[in-house]
């Protein structure tokens, strides 16, 4: 190969993995997070037989979870295998003021920002029993690395 | 237990006391600095200005303009007096110094206070200070200052300067822009470097720093000093340009330096109304509050100006690289036009990339796929640039290994693997649990640390001999601070990387134990960077003390890249060329 035939091959190559993964994001974004931030398209608002729906509290500096029924956990909470999770966060004045933050399950792939004011929403169906650890990930003041715990999938 | 409690109400009175006895003495004793300081240079400015008279100059500025065109501008305290563009650089180049080590010392800290899970070195609000004033200040003051201090050093030569008009301006600017670094400094800012409100108008230990207000006040007077200087080289590059110099054979630095200052003024205003917006609030909150529903109002309007700032913090050093490389291996650049192409293209596209920091935050799908598609399509420009400089050093039949080609060479791959990761950070699956973990941080460090901090380093040693006077450095000190250096940034990058991808949340002051080893190997790597400045530092002292002996003509100022000139190895180089094995 001379250099021009080298060039082009360098343009070609680069250009076809970026682009095919371009598109392999645009078509993720479009299947998965079609569930975030927009207050009326709950999946449970659909179809609330088969999703377990639980309330995420963001404050200075802890989690609160509260399911269906009404239960109230901080720092901790459990959820159902093989059963569609539907978060619903924000963040509320505790001791202090709301703040942001954001709520990171990394073994879960899923993270979503708590603002004041703001409904976000997110789901996703744990496949293995076990417990997962989450945090938040969004500087929040001084006991943010204490915004941490653990999330318990159950049979 | 009464007696327990009136004497530890009456210690904390004591404790009171000697707190406004230390700050008093404190504020008094800068006072008194700064007062001999300011008589020191009033009275050599009068000194100068009969000098000027006596010669039969208008103003002492004319007359420093005629003595020192055209000759290699050394670094001394002088530069405070005079205000052409050169000792204007030198402030810079003193002042973004001494930010890089405090700030450098900042970042130590926190790597210290980590050796524990639990905070131990330092106590939670104070590492969060640390934390935020190690990014602020590298940020604005060290990098825009290296910056800067290249721009105005390299660029009257490299455009063949006729008349330098601007400099009280210039001064002016620096001014601002370095009591702006100072507020920052002493307000114990606790927000970040991002100043997300509700925290940052949480004025208390606890939340955004009692003093946050003037970190606020500081950091506008930053932007106010940054466009001014902006303003002032695009009217260098535009207007005061010699004749001889056409804009299609400039140098590619100075065409890096352009697309700089154009990518900041044009996004630095969202930031600067947004920072007045926030001030207000402070006295009247009613933009940035969970009531208005416009918390994220701010997150946006810092990401339009803080996502720019990342190239603009690299794009010089880009144009830098350009420079050096030919020096090397006594060829031309690969291409001159696509050099031009990538900066050019990376100017437009860096800015279209900034929402890809707010994915997850509730804005949308329609946004999602729009920032995720542009973080794919800016990785072009930054591929052309990267192939660019692989090709001139693949071209070549030789390359001179000194210190400031290996910074180059560093800089070069640690761009590769902190690009990448990027790219890694621009797919939303990976984004989605990647994004706030450590993962960030090192994708971040191997870039500021290869390319903004190493290619300054590089500048430095090439001009060296003339900011010193004909000074050489101890090459083996120099190699030492440049293999400490790269093997530091990449143990400590690298470890974050991989922990960031394990789910380790960056900006805590402790962290899950399970996370114990990715800390400790980067605390290793933290240890093995400051060591290797301190070795810097004492080359430094070290050639301070020797007599000069060689050549101030500078290469990096006198030899700028063009499009039609091959580059001949030139006379004057830097010392350590004719050390290394492939050296003539
Ligand atoms: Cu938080």
């Amino acid at each position: 190969m001379n250099k021009k035939q080298i060039e082009l091959a360098w343009i070609i190559a680069v250009l076809v993995i970026l682009l095919s993964w371009g598109a392999i994001n645009i078509v993720w974004i479009g299947d998965v997070h079609n569930s975030i931030a927009t207050e009326n398209n709950h999946v449970s608002a659909n179809n609330s037989s088969n999703v377990q729906l639980i309330k995420v509290q963001g404050t200075q500096w802890s989690w609160t979870f509260t399911n269906s029924s009404g239960v109230s956990t901080t720092d901790a909470f459990n959820v159902t295998v093989n059963k569609t999770v539907e978060l619903v966060v924000t963040s509320v004045p505790g001791e202090y003021i709301a703040v942001i933050h954001d709520l990171l399950i990394p073994q879960m792939g899923i993270q979503i920002y708590a603002v004041p004011g703001q409904n976000n929403t997110i789901e996703f169906t744990p496949t293995h029993t076990g417990v997962f650890f989450f945090e938040c990930v969004e500087y929040c003041g001084e006991l943010h690395y204490e915004m941490r715990g653990y999330m318990t999938v159950v049979k | 237990m009464n007696g327990g409690m009136i004497t530890a109400q009456s210690s904390t009175s004591i404790g009171q006391t000697s707190f406004l006895f230390y700050i008093t003495l404190i504020i008094s004793i800068s006072a008194i600095v700064l007062l001999i300081i300011f008589y020191y240079i009033s009275t050599q400015k009068t000194i100068l200005k009969e000098k000027a008279e006596s010669m039969g100059y208008e103003s002492p500025n004319e007359m420093v303009r005629d003595k020192l065109a055209g000759k290699p501008r050394l670094l001394s305290w002088n530069v405070f007096l005079y205000d052409d563009s050169k000792s204007i650089a030198l402030r810079y180049l003193l002042a973004s110094m001494v930010f890089f080590f405090i700030a450098g010392s900042f970042g130590l800290g926190m790597r210290l206070s980590l050796t524990n899970p639990n905070p131990h070195l330092l106590t939670p609000d104070e590492y969060n200070v640390l934390l935020s004033e190690h990014a602020i200040l590298m940020i604005y003051m060290f990098a825009l200052g290296a910056a800067f201090f290249l721009g105005y050093y390299l660029l009257p030569s490299h455009l063949k300067l006729k008349r330098d008009v601007m400099g009280g301006y210039a001064s002016v600017a620096f001014w601002i822009w370095l009591f702006g670094g100072i507020f920052i400094l002493v307000s114990r800012t606790a927000t970040r470097w991002y100043y997300y409100p509700p925290l940052a108008l949480e004025l208390a230990e606890y939340g955004g720093g009692v003093f946050n207000w003037l970190a606020v006040i500081g950091l506008e007077m930053v932007f106010v000093g940054v466009v001014i200087n902006c303003i002032i080289i695009i009217k260098l590059i535009a207007s005061e340009r010699s004749k001889d110099i056409k804009l299609s054979e400039m140098s590619l630095f100075t065409w890096a330096m352009l697309f700089t200052v154009v990518m900041t003024i044009s996004s630095a205003p969202t930031l600067m109304v947004g920072l007045g917006m926030l001030f207000y609030d402070f006295f009247n909150p009613i933009f940035f509050t969970a009531a208005s529903h416009q918390v994220l109002l701010f997150t946006i309007m810092f990401w339009f100006w803080g996502h720019p700032i990342v190239y603009i913090a690299i794009i010089p050093a880009f144009g830098l690289i350009y420079e050096i490389i030919p020096k090397f291996t006594g060829k031309p650049i690969y291409s001159y036009n696509s050099g031009i192409i990538g900066l050019g293209l990376l100017l437009i596209l860096s800015e279209l990339v900034w929402g890809h920091h707010l994915m997850n935050s509730g804005l949308g799908v329609a946004w999602d796929i729009f920032f995720g598609t542009t973080s794919f399509l800016v990785v072009i420009p930054s591929a052309i640039t990267v192939f660019n400089w692989i090709a001139s050093l693949w071209s070549a039949d030789r390359i001179r290994l000194t210190t400031p080609m290996l910074f180059v060479i560093n800089g070069i791959i640690d761009f590769i693997i902190g690009g990448t990761m990027g790219v890694i950070l621009s797919a939303a699956p990976a984004n989605d649990f990647l994004h706030g973990t450590y993962f960030v941080t090192g994708h971040f460090h191997f870039i500021f640390l290869g390319l903004t901090v190493g290619i300054t380093f590089a500048g430095i040693y090439m001009l060296f001999p003339t900011l010193t006077g004909g000074r050489k450095y101890d090459v083996r000190l120099a190699r030492w601070h440049f293999y400490l250096t790269a093997l530091g940034s990449a143990v400590m990058a690298g470890a974050w990387g991989i922990g960031g991808f394990m789910g380790m949340p960056r900006a805590t002051a402790g962290y899950f134990a399970r996370f114990q080893p990715y800390q400790d190997v980067s605390i290793a790597g933290g240890i093995i960077i400051a060591i290797a400045q301190l070795i810097f530092l004492y080359n430094l002292a070290k050639s301070y003390t020797k007599q000069p002996s060689i050549s101030m003509d500078n290469v990096l100022e006198n030899n700028p890249t063009s499009p039609e000139i091959p580059v001949t190895t030139p006379a004057p180089t830097p010392p350590d060329i004719n050390i290394t094995g492939g050296a003539k």
